[in-house]
């Protein structure tokens, strides 16, 4: 299938093109210099042709997200994917999946129809805290999560509790603290190169030690608990931290239960499906993503609940707009505003780099054929055009037209990182204490599981 | 003698209850189970095909599909089956589809679909205590962990209206009273162990404190529970004083309920456990935990909170719009019933039996064996063993899925695939009658 998508004004932040009236040729699903003849055209005049986007961190199919379901906080699968989709999204990245729920997660990511899938694996590690403590076996421990890291058809490694601790006093005498768990996690990198998520917290930040440029910090906002902590989180985006916002809502959203909704997946905190929404948080995390915007700093919401796909448009407004700003958080001091390419590049560019999915994010020949089109938006106003997709492309295939989703059975697939490693003594380990046999914690091929590889 | 071929499937997942317990090793002689190491008398039956109580009573597997004209069985073809089964469905006021629960995940979404087309409602099997304890969780909140956690951190265990010994018995061993977790290392001796019952179980004989009360007792103890836990020096019974002295002195607590709640004030009692779990969860962790019995009710429950968004029981008769329904079925109320995974027959009264035949209520049956509700059936669809005869998707008691592949062959087609061509001709109707 050949396809040419004539006549818009293309904007990539990755190759620099914004707004220039361009042709994009699209051939067996991906993006190619030229084609002197062609299957399809579309006609993109009046539209803005850019990459499709990647949602970072969505917590859509963690185990117990289900339950959110009760208040109505959830849509169903069928229509997270439309959502999305209409949105101008082709992959949505779910953060939390767990040794024990790997097989749970996958089987919500595969009812999530049209977009792509992945998923971080959110190591707890307090399953390798004694090998953490001897220097001598972290190349063990990277070998370990390696392989946990295929097992589990996972893209990456998360670490949800930056440190050790238990309830038991017994057990009292393992505590790591957060500096001491990152020297051994930063060590443990430069034996095995793994693409590595932390999520953010108060004392991470607070932390004096640099963090390699390859490692990830997720969801900033809930954790800039003072105004020291947003001074020192924006010293370390220029220094050329990988981050993403976490944006939060000004108010908490009414229906909501009042009562706590936790999971405990054997962290040493129950996981919280429905933190509290604090204002004066929310507005630093706000301020934050304006002035770090220059930086590696991707768009994400903290959770879908306070803010689901549906105010999308809002939040975009939030960035784009002073006015819509103004309109739902009062004079908040918020310096700077987002313009479409801004938003592009945190949408897009920088969420594919931080998945390492090369050839997404981008239009440059041998990218996958995922492009977005919307209305052109008013040099002062790109907010309204980004509401909604006019047209979307996922590898070469009409998948949007018109404002409605014409294909959603379209293929999709999960992606995994491939890491050839071999089980070690520490994988027999870490397995021997779980409730299922080792060959029933992987996550096995059936039918309705759709996998590709990322090397 | 004929060849013996030796087979061993090692860590099979078993299909005898919601345990799903995944150590199951299994050797196979000539295509047949011939040993099942770690199975319990419950997994053994499905594995085996023996009466669950009985072990040396073989259960009389259903042959081919029957339909029922003027009183006599009649072999049928299993296009006629289906098709008489469609005509039924459509012809219905009030069609329901039942049971569920001890299926596979495939066949619960395509018995969704065919309530769907057919405008039936989809009933739980056990509904009756499964509704009140969803709708408690929507008023007190949430505290949910796995089963492993609750193996590695349970310090006190209490069971209220449930025997796991009978609903799950190797629940006891790999997860509650015997298991040896992370920081419980020895087990039962680490374990502080109560139970609240109508009837004296064997839990009697295991625990620290065993209530043995009188039906309709249930909601006091349960306000004596709550009254001591919120303020101190209130008087009440000494058994409510020992209880709540336990409960308080845990580090991490889970009350178990079982079907037991559903012979008293359900909603009332859930209502109260919820309360309870929710009070205790202020000062340390405490999970109200549904010990589920058929080995996929929860893959069930979990279907409908995804796909519609609520657990209850859905009803598609109403116009453009699904009514939930958290009371059970009214047995008056049906005129076609379709079952599936379930044998409503064995617990309905003499009286509700005698209505469904007075009315000629046409009963629907896909089964793999000869049970009560078949027996009474005017359509019998003989299907095989989900999880054992064809290969299922099946969710823990704790939510986690477990794949379970087929570990015989069996000749007889899988009840998701009858239902996905019943859909498949419902839909053919619901089109016709559109283009009409």
């Amino acid at each position: 299938m050949r396809l040419a998508i004539v006549g818009g004004c293309v904007f990539d932040p990755a190759s620099g093109w914004d707004g220039q009236e361009r042709d994009i040729y699209l051939e067996n699903g991906r993006v190619v210099d030229y084609l002197p003849a062609v299957d399809q055209v579309i006609n993109a005049r009046g539209l803005a042709v850019t990459p499709a986007a990647l949602e970072i961190r969505s917590p859509v199919a963690g185990f117990g997200q289900n339950f959110l379901r009760l208040w109505g906080g959830m849509p169903s699968p069928a229509e997270l994917g439309q959502a999305y989709a209409l949105l101008g999204y082709t992959h949505v990245h779910e953060p939390y999946l767990t040794l024990q729920t790997a097989n749970y997660v996958h089987q919500e990511l595969a009812a999530l129809p049209i977009v792509d899938t992945s998923a971080s694996l959110a190591i707890n590690l307090r399953d390798v805290d004694l090998w953490l403590q001897d220097p001598q076996k972290l190349a063990e421990v990277g070998e370990a999560w390696a392989y946990l890291l295929e097992a589990t058809r996972a893209l990456n490694l998360h670490v949800v509790e930056p440190f050790v601790r238990f309830r038991q006093e017994f057990y009292r005498f393992r505590t790591l603290t957060e500096a001491k768990v990152m020297d051994r996690l930063f060590a443990l990198l430069d034996h095995r190169r793994l693409p590595l998520t932390l999520t953010a917290t108060p004392a991470l930040l607070a932390l004096d030690q640099p963090v390699p440029p390859d490692v990830h910090l997720s969801s900033l906002g809930a954790a800039l608990t003072d105004d020291a902590l947003l001074e020192r989180t924006l010293q370390r985006l220029a220094a050329g931290l990988s981050a993403d916002m976490g944006l939060l809502p000004p108010a908490p959203r009414p229906g909501l239960p009042s009562r706590p909704v936790q999971v405990d997946l054997g962290w040493f905190q129950p996981f919280d499906l429905l933190p509290e929404v604090d204002t004066r948080v929310a507005q630093r995390a706000l301020r934050l993503a304006f002035l770090g915007k220059e930086f590696r700093l991707a768009f994400s919401v903290a959770s879908l609940l306070p803010l689901p796909l549906s105010r999308f448009p809002q939040v975009f407004a939030w960035l784009g707009h002073a006015d819509s700003r103004r309109r739902d958080w009062g004079h908040m001091q918020a310096e700077g505003t987002y313009s479409f390419s801004d938003w592009l590049r945190a949408t897009r560019l920088l969420p594919a780099k931080y998945l390492g999915l090369t050839d997404r994010g981008h239009l440059r020949p041998g990218a996958r054929g995922d492009v977005a089109l919307y209305d052109l938006p008013a040099p002062d106003n790109w907010v309204e055009s980004c509401q909604r997709c006019r047209l979307l492309c996922k590898a070469g295939e009409l998948v949007v037209h018109n404002y409605e989703v014409v294909q959603p059975q379209v293929a999709k697939a999960t992606h995994y990182r491939r890491t050839q490693a071999v089980p070690n003594k520490l994988v027999a380990e870490i397995c021997q204490n779980r409730s299922l046999r080792p060959e029933n914690l992987q996550v096995h091929a059936q039918p309705h599981l759709h996998w590709r590889q990322v090397a | 003698m004929s060849i013996s071929l030796e087979a061993r499937i090692e860590s099979a997942v078993c299909p005898g209850c919601a345990c799903l317990c995944d150590d199951i090793d299994v050797t196979l002689v000539d295509g047949q189970v011939y040993q099942a190491a770690n199975i319990c008398l419950w997994g053994a039956s499905k594995v085996l095909g023996h009466k669950r109580f009985h072990p040396h009573k073989p259960r009389r597997r259903l042959e081919q599909p029957q339909i029922r004209r003027r009183g006599r069985w009649e072999a049928v073809s299993l296009a006629a089956a289906l098709e008489r089964t469609a005509e039924i469905l459509i012809q219905a006021r009030r069609p329901v589809i039942y049971g569920l629960t001890n299926t596979g995940c495939g066949a619960q979404a395509a018995a969704l679909e065919v309530a769907r087309l057919a405008r039936a409602r989809l009933e739980p099997a056990d509904l009756a205590w499964k509704a009140p304890y969803y709708q408690s969780l929507q008023k007190y909140g949430v505290f949910w962990a796995t089963l492993e956690v609750i193996r590695d951190e349970a310090d006190t265990l209490v069971f209220w209206g449930a025997n796991p010994l009978h609903s799950c018995p190797r629940h006891v061993v790999r997860y509650s009273i015997f298991a040896r977790g992370r920081f419980t290392e020895r087990g039962y001796e680490e374990r502080r162990l109560a139970a609240v019952d109508i009837h004296r179980t064997e839990l009697a004989d295991l625990a620290e404190l065993f209530l043995l009360i009188e039906p309709g007792q249930e909601l006091s103890l349960l306000q004596e529970l709550l009254a001591t836990i919120t303020e101190a020096g209130v008087a009440v019974s000494k058994n409510a004083r020992r209880l709540a002295a336990m409960l308080q002195e845990a580090h991490y607590g889970v009350i178990f309920f079982g079907r037991g709640v559903s012979y008293g004030p359900t909603a009332a009692l859930l209502d109260g456990l919820a309360a309870l779990t929710a009070r205790l969860n202020e000062r340390t962790p405490f999970v109200l935990f549904p010990l589920s019995t058929d080995f996929n009710a929860v893959g069930l429950y979990h279907l409908l909170l995804r796909e519609l968004g609520s657990p209850l029981a859905p009803d598609f008769g109403a116009d453009g719009e699904i009514i939930f329904h958290a009371e059970p079925l009214s047995w008056t109320e049906v005129d076609a019933l379709l079952v599936i995974g379930a044998d409503p027959f064995w617990f309905l009264s003499a009286d509700q039996i005698q209505d469904l035949h007075a009315r000629r209520v046409p009963v629907m049956a896909l089964s793999p064996v000869a049970n009560r509700t078949t027996g009474h059936a005017e359509v019998v669809l003989p299907v095989a063993v989900a999880g054992v005869e064809t290969p299922a998707l099946a969710y823990r008691m704790d939510g986690l899925p477990l794949f379970l592949p087929a570990l015989l062959p069996g000749s007889r087609p899988a009840d998701q695939e009858l239902l996905q061509q019943l859909a498949a001709a419902l839909g053919g109707v619901s089109r016709r009658a559109a283009c009409d």
